[in-house]
């Protein structure tokens, strides 16, 4: 399919450099679960990209979509977003697939609308990096409802209160857990920032 | 059958990726005749990489990889007062930014009514006939050095 040009939405400013600090952000949310990352401030000044999908995609999700794709790496996007799609086709070379378990990115829009998460590729004990990782958004990444993460880069626990997750998706998630190495990486996104939740990281469901 | 707007198109970019950056520059400053330049805004801000450049020797050669060349593109959109948002495309070969950025702005411009015949008449035209007369120089030089094999043909 084409990509339409007259709705095409700009990309980074400086192609190297925002990508190399938006993905040492994503770095860092995934070495500390639970603490929130402000994927905007890696972005000084980038007025076009912050307006180009504001209301529809969060910037968060779009610039890190952007730095961690590229023709080798299909994405998945939950609800079928033309804009979207086309601004990483176009600027990242990203492979667009309709088949969840193929991708290697994944974009939801709506986390009350959380396909299962069997769905996707957990990878192989060979070859966990094959393992999907999943972009949310989510209305709150404060307001939710408290839950216990500990593990990996949590010195004890922590409590975070990440809304919009249904207690089916964390039971799956939690079920994913004793997979390991195999799992699923997860980013919850609202607005400018986003929160990391590794494979690793136990997260405590009553 | 493709669409004549496609047409015209590919072919007003295949004289911009041949031309020298100021005889581009020259041509669209000449073509625009003072006219102010819209604003546009970039969708690829101009970027230099590598393609394989790949050959054939003979109609029967398997293609083979020459090797590496500079590619610089850019795309911008014009933000016309009309409401239209042309989108310029450029694809060249070489290192040359200001170049690629007055070859995607000339695409833009030439899909603007206000602008295209304009263009079309005063920057495509000379420039395909310039790149049309070196063709023709260089033709006439290796037509110079042609040469002809005889084979005699024995007696009976």
């Amino acid at each position: 399919m084409r990509i339409d040009m007259t709705t095409l939405v700009p990309g980074f400013n400086d192609t190297v450099h925002d990508a190399q600090r938006v993905f040492r952000a994503l770095l860092d949310a995934l070495s500390r679960p639970g603490s929130i990352v402000a994927i905007d401030a890696a972005l000084p000044d980038n007025h076009a990209m912050r307006d180009g999908l504001a209301g529809r995609v969060p910037l968060a999700a779009f610039a890190s979509l952007l730095a961690l794709t590229d023709y080798s790496t299909p994405v998945f996007i939950e609800r079928e977003d033309n804009v979207l799609g086309d601004a990483l086709r176009f600027h990242a070379s990203a492979r667009l697939t309709r088949d969840r378990r193929e991708a290697a990115f994944v974009y939801i829009d709506d986390a009350r609308d959380m396909p299962s998460l069997d769905a996707f590729s957990h990878g192989e004990p060979e070859s966990p990096e094959h393992a999907a990782t999943l972009f949310i958004h989510v209305p709150s990444l404060t307001e939710g409802e408290p839950l216990v993460w500990s593990g990996p880069g949590i010195a004890q626990s922590r409590s975070v209160a990440i809304a919009g997750l249904s207690r089916k998706f964390w039971r799956q998630r939690a079920a994913l857990t004793a997979l390991f190495p195999c799992g699923i990486d997860c980013y919850f996104v609202a607005g400018g920032a986003l929160v990391g939740l590794p494979r690793t990281t136990q997260v405590e469901v009553n | 059958m493709e669409p004549r707007a496609t047409r015209g198109r590919r072919e007003w970019m295949a004289v911009l990726a041949r031309t020298p950056r100021e005889a581009l520059q020259h041509a669209l400053e000449a073509a625009l005749e003072g006219a102010r330049v819209p604003d546009y805004e970039w969708l690829r801000a101009p970027d230099i990489g590598l393609a394989m450049v790949r050959g054939r020797i003979g109609g029967t050669g398997d293609a083979f990889n020459l090797g590496e060349t500079t590619v610089t593109r850019a795309t911008l959109r014009l933000i016309a007062d009309d409401g239209s948002a042309p989108v310029g495309v450029a694809v060249h070969m070489g290192r040359d930014k200001e170049r690629a950025t007055l070859a995607a702005l000339a695409d833009a411009l030439l899909q603007m009514p206000r602008f295209a015949d304009k263009l079309q008449t005063q920057l495509i035209e000379p420039l395909a006939a310039r790149i049309a007369d070196e063709r023709r120089r260089k033709e006439a030089e290796a037509a110079a050095t042609k040469v002809e094999f005889f084979t005699m043909v024995r007696g009976e």
